[in-house]
């Protein structure tokens, strides 16, 4: 019996039918079509899509952000349920792991077909600031990818190995096969060997899985927009991705039952299960996304008023209120629906894969949701109406975004390339996992019971998931700054002369907070090193001096011809600047010929002083120049405002990546490099010595 | 081939250890040293800033009219952009002229994965068009709008063509990347006004450097910094925000024109 289930499985592998070709030729025409919209995208530029500034990013970032939600099926079926030892996963793991292979394939490069300038991608790797969110994308996602590809591979090399052995292959395939199976015997030295690996890159794909799509949402949450300002979207995307993912792999699993009829393999108890965790994750979803709106509605801030007018009532309003009751409600609806209501339970593998069609789609939309209308919306107004000169009002497909054709061509290309990787994987290798599925069989034979596994038994790995699930996800959100120069005018001459000296100490003001100021420690301490790390000082401590500037004291004297001072004179005094000359207004001499300003300004550098006396028809008109020196100037600096708009790759934000990555790839290259192409051969070689 | 898994991790670690000694020195200099990168550091020592005085501005535009044609800026771009702004009904509106704020904590250069805008020694928040990817980071960063992206190929005028691209100028532009107001840096250091403040009918742009503790406008009057912002009740466009822009704004208090909306009076 177990060979008849496994050949029916393998036939796919030889046997190709007509429909095959269709399906095939169908969408390598869609993919071509998407390709052609790149191609003229490419020489045209972004200008072929919907987007304009106003409203910059569109439908292919959206895409990557659900591309690699879609990935998360993956992670979740084979890392959860292993790490929690669900034993009726074992039939559904390889087609998972793949789903989260190929649409990280697609979902990666959505990026790269949004740059404007893809010829500089490389820049990326060469200049890249670790400062940027947009390169915690690149680092995540590779990693991701990389250790994704890992994953698929590892469970898959017993399958190789037996797949070499079949005959009925062509003898190339059959070579392939033996090449990646990495001369694979299948002793239980090895089968451990294996387990191990594959155990330890569960745990880690878990943690690596949870930070990618919270890098995700850091995209959108690390800037200043309303809707995206939000302490929520780490854990809101997580779990927004682990609901479309499990979506996919039920879709998956659906068509592979009725195409490659494997109802040996896949049945209703693996509908009824990933039904179980679709409903909670639903749950949770709508929980998150309760928390998230209800927060801006409550209190209807500024910027936010706009948006959640659009968003409940406006432009959106019809996409918006579809949106959740396809993503969440319905779904939600009609699985439960199907669980519970006797009658209709033998439906639940039909019913449980209609809905998740309708999650899938409603992700689709749910992050073309989250990604435009928050463009629409920005702090200063969108367009004029039209009575400034030179600053026009915007056409309409500016401030309101519609994807082209070249966008959908481009989006449903994508997808055909993902049916087509997949489509080509499911000819190339086993879609079901035959050594583990051979080692249920050996274990549930002899029980001889047909009957479904107690439900209490199942319920409970179910529980172990979600509490696994909640657990991680806490952590993500866990994880979530002169010269005296004399100008004599002829008849009755006077003589103005400048002399400025500079105060001691500043002079005390009558505020008694700003005279306690430079007494109180700046930035000193802990909370200094913090305040310089990311720019968090209050701005008084901010302030680049230090209380108040020095003080200048500048005097005017006015002498008459014969040296005699001139009283009640009026004396004005300027500065000159790079630009122009700054006023300082005039006063009148004292008895003394003296007119006294004092200055208390944030200057630096020296500056030509000029006095000037207009003179009257008694004295003619005096003038003096004299450079004041308000000292240096600062040192060039860029302003103080933490690591995060340095030119440098600090250590501060640097440190933590490489800590997180580098260790994910340092498990990578243990698991891969040592302990399969290292010590792999050697346990081998240990068995033939001693058999 | 008896190597022991100690023996395993012994060559690996030290072939780690060498590599990372080797590269330490050179990495630890690029990650701890203070010394600015030469594109960082302005080539005198002035940081400039820009006053807006609200009350004169009557949105007669000539601020984006000078503005592109100084900069050849492509069409459907303003690199300084006059809104007509109502906070509320009963306050009624008046006019804005934004240029780029040049941030002292900008969050265009925070977002940007490459480099391609950093800032500057003398205040300027530079864009790089020989090094931007066209990602548009940046422009889903800035809260001020102030950026924008050459969706196709700018058209392009021979005078425009014949200038060798400068990160100062800003031209000849280029397709898929961002462009941006640039403060006209070579003129201020030249000591003229930047093409806005030099256009501004009504005086209302002023510029200058902060180290003079004064601004200047087209009419010729200087005012002094300090003393306007504090006196004058001076404020940034989205203070809230905490981005530090180096423009200030002086409040639409007792206008001598009509305000928008009305027909205009002269």
């Amino acid at each position: 019996m177990s060979s008849d289930r496994e050949a029916n499985m393998l036939r796919v592998l030889t046997h190709t039918s007509w429909r095959f070709y269709l399906c095939f030729g169908m969408f390598s025409v869609v993919a071509l079509w998407g390709l052609y919209g790149y191609i003229l995208q490419l020489r045209h530029g972004l200008i072929v899509t919907g987007m304009r500034d106003q409203i910059s990013w569109g439908l292919y970032i959206s895409n990557f952000v659900f591309f690699t939600g879609i990935s998360y099926g993956g992670t979740l079926i084979s890392a959860i349920l292993r790490v929690t030892d669900s034993g009726w996963r074992h039939p559904i793991t390889r087609l998972s792991e793949a789903i989260t292979v190929f649409a990280l394939c697609v979902g990666g490069p959505m990026v790269i077909i949004d740059l404007g300038r893809p010829d500089r991608m490389g820049y990326l790797f060469i200049h890249g600031r670790i400062q940027s969110a947009i390169l915690w994308d690149v680092i995540a996602v590779s990693t991701y990818l990389a250790g994704c590809a890992l994953y698929l591979y590892l469970p898959m090399i017993p399958d190789l190995a037996l797949l070499s052995e079949m005959k009925e292959l062509a003898p190339w395939r059959r070579k392939l096969y033996r090449t990646l199976a990495f001369g694979w015997t299948d002793t239980p030295a090895e089968k451990h060997l294996l387990e191990k690996c594959i155990s330890r890159m569960a745990i880690l794909m878990i943690m690596l899985a949870v930070s990618v799509h919270t890098v995700v949402s850091w995209i959108f949450a690390m800037t200043l927009r309303p809707g995206w300002n939000s302490s929520i979207f780490g854990p809101y995307f997580v779990m927004g991705a682990i609901y479309s993912g499990t979506a996919a792999v039920v879709l998956s699993m659906y068509i592979l039952l009725r195409v490659l009829h494997l109802e040996d393999y896949l049945k209703p108890v693996h509908f009824r299960n990933l039904g179980l965790l679709l409903i909670t994750f639903a749950l949770l979803y709508l929980y998150f996304t309760i928390n998230e709106y209800l927060t801006s509605v409550y209190k209807v801030e500024g910027p936010d008023r706009v948006l959640l007018h659009q968003l409940f009532f406006g432009d959106y309003a019809v996409m918006m209120w579809v949106t959740q009751a396809m993503f969440i409600a319905i779904p939600l609806l009609m699985i439960a629906g199907v669980l519970t209501l006797k009658r209709l339970r033998r439906f639940t593998p039909s019913v449980v894969a209609l809905a998740s069609v309708l999650v899938v789609l409603g992700a689709g939309a749910k992050r073309y949701l989250i990604v435009v209308p928050t463009l629409t919306a920005p702090f200063l107004p969108k367009t004029n109406r039209g009575d400034i000169p030179f600053n026009p009002p915007l056409p309409f497909n500016w401030v309101h975004y519609r994807p082209t054709w070249v966008e959908w061509a481009i989006t449903l290309g994508g997808s055909a390339a993902f049916l087509l990787m997949y489509m080509l994987f499911t000819k190339l290798f086993p879609m079901v996992s035959m050594w583990e599925t051979r080692h249920d069989e050996a274990q549930v034979e002899p029980a001889v019971a047909p009957a479904p596994q107690p439900a209490p038994q199942r319920l409970g790995s179910i529980a172990t998931t979600v509490i696994v699930l909640i657990a991680f996800l806490l952590f993500g959100a866990g994880l979530a700054q002169a010269g005296q120069k004399r100008q004599p005018k002829a008849p009755q001459a006077t003589t103005l002369s400048l002399e400025w000296k500079q105060e001691a100490t500043p002079a005390p003001t009558n505020d008694g907070a700003e005279q306690a100021q430079p007494s109180a420690p700046e930035a000193s301490g802990v909370d200094g090193v913090y305040g310089r790390l990311f720019g968090w000082l209050p701005v008084e401590s901010r302030d680049r001096t230090q209380g108040l500037p020095p003080s200048f004291v500048i005097t005017a004297t006015l002498l008459g011809a014969k040296g005699q001072p001139l009283a009640y004179q009026v004396v004005g005094l300027s500065l000159k600047t790079s630009f122009g000359k700054l006023d300082y207004g005039s006063r009148p001499t004292n008895a003394e010929g003296k007119a006294q300003f004092s200055m208390q300004d944030r200057r630096y550098g020296q500056y030509p002083v000029e006095g000037t006396y207009d003179g009257g028809a008694e004295f003619a008109a005096a003038h003096a120049v004299t450079s004041v020196d308000f000292g240096p100037r600062p040192e060039p600096s860029l302003p103080s405002q933490g690591v995060l708009i340095t030119p440098y790759a600090t250590a501060w934000i640097g440190l933590p990546f490489l800590g997180f990555f580098g260790l994910v790839w340092a498990v990578f290259i243990y698991i891969g490099v040592y302990l399969l192409w290292f010590r792999l051969p050697q346990i081998r070689k240990q068995q033939a010595q001693s058999t | 081939m008896s190597t022991s898994r100690r023996d395993f991790f012994r060559s690996v670690g030290g072939g780690a250890l060498v590599a990372s000694l080797s590269s330490m020195e050179g990495t630890a200099a690029k990650v701890f040293h203070h010394v600015l990168p030469a594109r960082s550091t302005a080539p005198t020592n002035q940081k400039w800033v820009m006053v807006i005085d609200l009350a004169k501005c009557d949105g007669c535009g000539k601020c984006t009219q000078a503005c592109n044609a100084m900069h050849f800026v492509p069409p459907m771009q303003q690199w300084i952009r006059v809104y007509e702004v109502l906070d509320n009904p009963e306050a009624g509106p008046y006019y804005v002229a934004r240029p780029c704020m040049h941030c002292d904590n900008p969050p265009c250069v925070r977002g940007c994965p490459v480099g391609a805008t950093f800032k500057r020694t003398d205040g300027l928040v530079m864009m790089d068009q020989d090094r931007c990817i066209g990602c548009r980071n940046c422009i889903a960063q800035c809260p001020y709008g102030a950026r924008s992206f050459n969706w196709s190929e700018p058209p392009h005028t021979p005078e425009e063509l014949s200038h060798k691209y400068s990160m100062e100028e800003g031209w000849p532009h280029r397709k898929g990347v961002v462009e941006k107001c640039d403060f006209c840096p070579e003129m201020l250091r030249a000591g003229k006004l930047t093409a806005c403040a030099d256009a501004c009918t009504m005086g209302a742009v002023y510029c200058g450097d902060e180290y003079e503790d004064a601004v200047t406008n087209s009419k010729g009057e200087t005012i002094q910094l300090s003393q306007v912002t504090k006196q004058g009740a001076g404020f940034r466009l989205l203070e809230e925000l905490g981005t530090d822009p180096r423009v200030y704004y002086l409040p639409p208090v007792n206008r001598k024109y009509a305000a928008p909306g009305e027909p205009k009076s002269s």
